[in-house]
């Protein structure tokens, strides 16, 4: 079969996945200190770590879960309602996250108007 | 908020994620760093995936609230951790303190 292939490809998943993970690994530490910082705080070097590794695994598992409540949805792309759904245990935090996606909402027809209305403008003018 | 996670990467993280569910059985991909649960994930697969092979994608509302939700979870964790540690009387967030979060933290997210 496709033994070759298959292998190295998977091999330049495995790479692929280590420089995301450590990519990741950094901005999850600036986030980390910048939040320890702010409660006058200073973390171990084993905690900040383990932190970083727990938002990947968590980020991971969101990722599967988002794919299964879009196909359970019969829908392609994944929504936010989606993400929201992912919190669904904690109505707090899903509260905090329907408010967030709202606040999005509400700047993205915005810019959407504005652009008709300058293309508007635009063809006014020459007239 | 200063610093998030960037959108595109989260998306490449979650792109290689459904990648890697598609194929099969891959569990030696990533041996290194899962050591449980994978067998749950590749019995799930198989059923859902024959029938549809369009790839999964992201809409950016949708990738945004993503990263949100997982700078929540960061934030949280350090917070809570913290909260302990100052109970302790201590300025430096240990492992103990972690430790004594964690169940927690983990059946919140």
């Amino acid at each position: 079969m496709e033994r070759g292939e298959s292998d190295t490809e998977r091999e330049d998943d495995i790479e692929k996945a280590e420089l995301l993970k450590d990519r990741f690994r950094l901005s999850a530490i600036s986030i980390i200190q910048n939040e320890a910082k702010k409660h006058d705080m200073e973390a171990s070097e084993a905690v900040v770590s383990c932190i970083a590794d727990l938002a990947f695994k968590f980020s991971e598992q969101l990722a599967k879960d988002l794919e299964l409540f879009a196909r359970h949805a019969n829908r392609k792309p994944v929504n936010m309602e989606d993400v929201i759904l992912s919190a669904h245990r904690n109505e707090d935090l899903a509260a905090s996250l329907r408010s967030f996606s709202e606040e999005m909402k509400a700047k993205a027809p915005q810019i959407g108007k504005k652009r008709k209305k300058s293309k508007a403008d635009d063809i006014g003018i020459p007239e | 908020m200063e610093d998030a996670f960037d959108p595109d990467l989260i998306d490449a993280i979650f792109k290689l994620v459904w990648k890697r569910k598609k194929k099969g059985p891959p569990s030696a991909a990533f041996v290194g760093s899962e050591i449980g649960g994978t067998d749950v994930v590749d019995a799930e697969d198989e059923v859902g995936t024959s029938k549809k092979n369009r790839p999964t994608t992201v809409k950016v509302e949708a990738l945004k609230l993503s990263c949100e939700l997982i700078r929540i979870f960061v934030i949280e964790a350090v917070q809570r951790a913290a909260i302990i540690a100052e109970a302790e009387g201590i300025s430096k967030i240990e492992a103990t303190h972690l430790e004594r979060i964690l169940p927690q933290l983990l059946l919140d997210f």
